[in-house]
């Protein structure tokens, strides 16, 4: 943990942020914005699949992945800049906050999720359903999973900076 | 209108969401307020995109259908916005920023009905699936009013950069 605190010590990012106090609020921003596009594309695909507006042919939203993925994209960069330019207490100070490390391991959970939709050939019968259809089973269970991680994502993500609430509603 | 303050400031509920160490108290609010934005810009987000041109294999007519979601994101953060507004009001009624957003979210909002009403009631554009400039204008100013109610959002927890942007 030390070692990847220091790995993450990256003076160039550290002034990035600390010399222009627009720097963190702008990357905030940028990180809510790419909350919304990631739930509003993944949760699109999850909700049809799960049944609501079954009128959408399940295969036309696929196009709504890279969108995701794109949301995402810009949060692991702007999530980057907080964890290496966090200027009070470093990078240390994210890496051994629990709230933190279970919003990692959930993003961890919903990649493997994902990968398991793709790979796994759920996405493939899913896409063949028609207009109208219902998804099978265990694209509905890939698709709740999905909304579930997520969610809790953003709730730890919004817990970093009240970690100590979590730690007394767990006796920490 | 001080005194009025005062008192919602001063109630139990606003001191519980402001004081309580529970995590059901402004943690569990404040994660609330991400969610919902996250379901109601996020789902509306798409729809523009789509009436923008992305993904036009996604047919309007059925997608119509995610609006009763969008509004639950909206109802969601009204709520949730209000019992922070009650945990701080003297702090949020003085920030300019505050009203800002207000304005941002009543007119991503209004735009959003127009569009439910309007555009994707169109029987051309159901047909055809292909969104009019108009509707594209609509689609494009939603984005720009959910990208300003975020941004001034965001700016509410920073009053001291305004400030120094109007000083100097």
């Amino acid at each position: 943990m030390e070692t990847l605190a220091e790995l993450l010590s990256i003076d160039a990012v550290s002034s990035f942020v600390s010399d222009g106090s627009w720097v963190w609020p702008f990357c905030e921003f940028l990180h809510f914005v790419g909350m919304a596009l990631l739930l509003g594309a993944i949760g699109f695909l999850d909700v049809r699949l799960l049944g609501f507006a079954k009128g959408v042919p399940i295969a036309s939203l696929s196009k709504l992945i890279p969108l995701g993925v794109a949301g995402f994209a810009l949060n692991a960069a702007t999530g980057f800049v907080f964890v290496a330019g966090n200027p009070v207490g470093g990078p240390a100070d994210y890496l051994g906050n629990l709230s933190f490390q279970l919003k990692m391991l959930l993003i961890l959970l919903a990649g493997i999720n994902l990968l398991v939709f793709h790979w796994a050939g759920i996405s493939r019968t899913a896409e063949a359903v028609p207009a109208g259809g219902d998804a099978p089973r265990a694209a509905k269970i890939v698709a709740a999973a999905s909304l579930v991680l997520w969610v809790g994502v953003i709730v730890f993500g919004r817990l970093i900076m009240y970690n100590d609430t979590l730690l007394y509603a767990l006796g920490l | 209108m001080l005194e009025l303050i005062t008192a919602i400031e001063d109630s139990g509920f606003a001191t519980w969401v402001r004081e309580s160490p529970s995590i059901f108290a402004y943690t569990a609010i404040l994660s609330l307020h991400a969610i919902g934005l996250a379901i109601v810009a996020g789902l509306s987000g798409v729809v523009a995109l789509r009436l923008l041109g992305f993904a036009p294999a996604i047919p309007l007519a059925p997608a119509t259908k995610l609006f009763p979601l969008m509004y639950a994101g909206f109802w969601i953060n009204a709520a949730s916005g209000l019992a922070l507004l009650a945990a701080n009001p003297s702090g949020m009624l003085a920030n300019s920023m505050f009203f800002v957003k207000l304005g941002f979210v009543a007119a991503a909002v209004s735009i959003m009905r127009v569009i439910r009403g309007r555009v994707l009631g169109d029987p051309e554009l159901v047909r055809t699936g292909n969104a009019p400039s108009l509707a594209k204008g609509l689609a494009a100013a939603s984005l720009f009013c959910w990208l300003g109610a975020i941004g001034a959002g965001r700016l509410t927890a920073y009053p001291y950069l305004l400030q120094g942007l109007f000083s100097s």
